[in-house]
């Protein structure tokens, strides 16, 4: 093997050496396969991904078991006892949490795609890889392929540790058998999932971490609250319904809110909104310079 | 090979390249020379994609950049050492960009050697010096063993020892037949590596040319000091004839030999204390081709010397 020095190249040696002649030789060129590999690398050789990943389950685990062991009366509510309104509802006590969570996770996706365009990785990574639409589908894939199995865990575990809790007091508590209540515990993964997946379609289109992450946390909690003040009742009604966190709630809840689409119809709705921006930011990332 | 041909790209109403045809054949280190803004770095890009031209074409071995099954086999680019995510380490990202390509990670490994930095592998690229960087940035141009390299600017900011590495690199690819299109804005640096030049200015073509020969048609002229020079130099004027005064008081003349002006001091009794030919250097040459498309002027008052004597070379 070559031994280099500071100031002595040895790309002949190197370039010489029979191993590396095999080498170069070998690989089969750009594939997605590959780019898949390499989003997968980049997901896990960055702090922030474990930090966010850990801290978004941690925000479910925390708050879902608060509620719950207020609920079950193992700790008291201070004044107003926050927990009542969950008191009918002991799945939407245990997931609480992911009111919380959802802000953490949506920051992992816009961070992805952010860091890229901040550092000025991104020039490097499209020159890899110039068809460039392979990038985000890649980074859709392993953004997917690891918040929904850590979600779905943190989920399963604060709904079974939140049910033991509020088991120890008075009220009922929900299993998974119950009606709903399996689409609510799979359906909050795959909400948060979907959060973060428009947090990369959002962090592509506008590449400012900064604004990204504004854009998407206005989508998602004040979008509502102005559309409720400046739409009209009645057909305003409805579309409020089609807002993400809205189209969200409706299928994450076993006691959905009245005026909500139904499940299955709400579940389209928010996949959409994963998935229309992600075409749409791929089709703008494709056509400027990066 | 590098092929670019009638290449214009515009932002707004402004040309950042104009134009611009050339070719660069294999084997070959040829530097991309011009001043600042240019438009080097523009055309660099638009060579591997990352910005597609308003007109005219961009091609690597035949095809654009976009259209290669394995594009990073075909040219390998350092265009900006700065590129890099700064919390992943020096591995992650040389794997990150190989497994695109389904190189193995043996390969990255010897890239590492390579530069030097398989020490320092595992540590986050972002406390790197630029030196550093700029060996990581050359790994990853190497990664795909590509038969031409492209270097944007690649000893810019460093020190003398990084310098020197990128010289001997530069020079070590090219003995192994590689095509090297590096481009800089100093004449100097490109003199020491490259066979040719192309050079631009304000994104156009303003020579495409061999070191050899920018050296051969450079103008020498004679460098006159009398204590009498504001007597001689009216003796000196004649056709084709520029003299111009230095700041202190000696005459540079081109288009005189030095027997004609001794003669014509002699006939007239002027003492002469200096003739001596100068041979412009590169870097003149390089100014002269280029003084015309230089973006931004500095004050030329203390090169006025340059200044009054461009115009009559170029017209030369």
């Amino acid at each position: 093997m070559s031994t280099t020095t500071l100031d002595t190249p040895t790309v002949s040696d190197a370039v010489a050496n029979p191993s590396t002649a095999v080498l170069s030789a070998t690989g089969t060129g750009l594939s997605m396969r590959g780019v898949l590999r390499s989003e997968w690398v980049k997901l896990r050789s960055v702090r922030s991904t474990t930090a966010t990943l850990a801290a978004a389950g941690g925000a479910l685990l925390v708050f879902g078991l608060l509620f719950a062991a207020i609920l079950g009366g193992v700790l008291s509510a201070g004044d107003g006892d926050p927990a009542s309104e969950f008191a009918s509802d002991p799945t939407g006590a245990a997931l609480s949490g992911t009111m919380l969570a959802q802000l953490i996770i949506g920051v992992l996706g816009v961070m992805i795609i952010t860091s890229e365009y901040t550092t000025g990785q991104i020039r490097t990574t499209l020159t890899a890889v110039p068809t460039r639409v392979p990038v985000l589908v890649a980074k859709a894939a392993v953004l997917t392929a690891v918040v929904l199995p850590v979600m779905l865990a943190s989920v399963l575990v604060t709904f079974l540790g939140g049910q033991a809790l509020i088991g120890s007091g008075d009220l009922a508590t929900a299993s998974l058998g119950d009606p709903g209540v399996l689409r609510a515990v799979i359906g909050s993964a795959a909400y948060l999932t979907g959060v973060a997946l428009m947090g990369l379609a959002v962090g592509t289109l506008l590449r400012s971490t900064a604004a990204s992450i504004a854009t998407l946390f206005g989508a998602l909690f004040l979008l509502p609250g102005l559309a409720g003040i400046v739409l009209p009742s009645g057909w305003g009604d409805t579309l409020l319904s089609y807002l993400p966190s809205n189209a969200g709630t409706a299928f994450t809840s076993v006691v959905p809110a009245p005026g909500l689409l139904s499940s299955g119809v709400a579940m389209a709705v928010f996949a959409a909104w994963a998935v229309v921006p992600l075409v749409v930011a791929a089709i703008v990332q494709k056509r400027r310079s990066a | 090979m590098i092929t670019v041909q009638n290449l214009v790209k515009m932002y707004g109403e402004k040309a950042a390249v104009d134009d611009l045809s050339f070719e660069i054949p294999p084997g070959t280190v040829t530097g991309f020379l011009g001043p600042n803004g240019a438009g080097k770095s523009t055309t660099m890009r638009m060579l591997v994609g990352l910005e597609s031209p308003t007109s005219g074409s961009a091609m690597v071995n035949g095809r654009s950049y976009v259209e290669h099954k394995a594009p990073m086999r075909e040219i390998g680019v350092l265009l900006d050492a700065g590129a890099i995510h700064p919390g992943r380490s020096a591995r992650n990202h040389l794997l990150s960009l190989a497994y695109t390509h389904t190189l193995p990670a043996r390969r990255v490994e010897e890239m590492l050697d390579l530069v030097g930095l398989t020490d320092v592998a595992a540590e986050r690229a972002g406390g790197f010096s630029l030196g550093m960087r700029q060996r990581l940035g050359i790994a990853s141009a190497l990664l795909g063993d590509p038969a031409t390299v492209m270097l944007d600017e690649p000893v810019n900011g460093l020190d003398p020892e990084g310098i020197r590495w990128i010289r001997a690199l530069l020079r070590g690819l090219a003995a192994e037949g590689r095509t090297v299109f590096v481009s800089s804005h100093l004449m100097s640096e490109m003199a020491l590596t490259a066979e040719q030049l192309i050079i631009v200015g304000r994104g156009r073509l303003v020579a495409d040319i061999s070191v050899e020969d920018l050296v051969a048609r450079s103008a020498t002229s004679v460098r006159v000091r009398s204590p009498q020079a504001s007597s001689l130099r009216p003796l000196l004027a004649g056709d084709g004839i520029t003299v111009s005064t230095d700041l202190d008081g000696t005459l540079d003349v081109i288009g005189l030999s030095p027997e004609a002006i001794g003669t014509r001091a002699a006939t007239a009794g002027i003492t002469l204390y200096e003739l001596a030919v100068q041979q412009a250097s590169l870097e003149e040459a390089f100014m002269e081709l280029t003084h015309d498309d230089v973006e931004y002027h500095g004050s030329s008052e203390i090169h006025p010397r340059t200044a009054t004597l461009s115009p009559e070379r170029k017209a030369a």
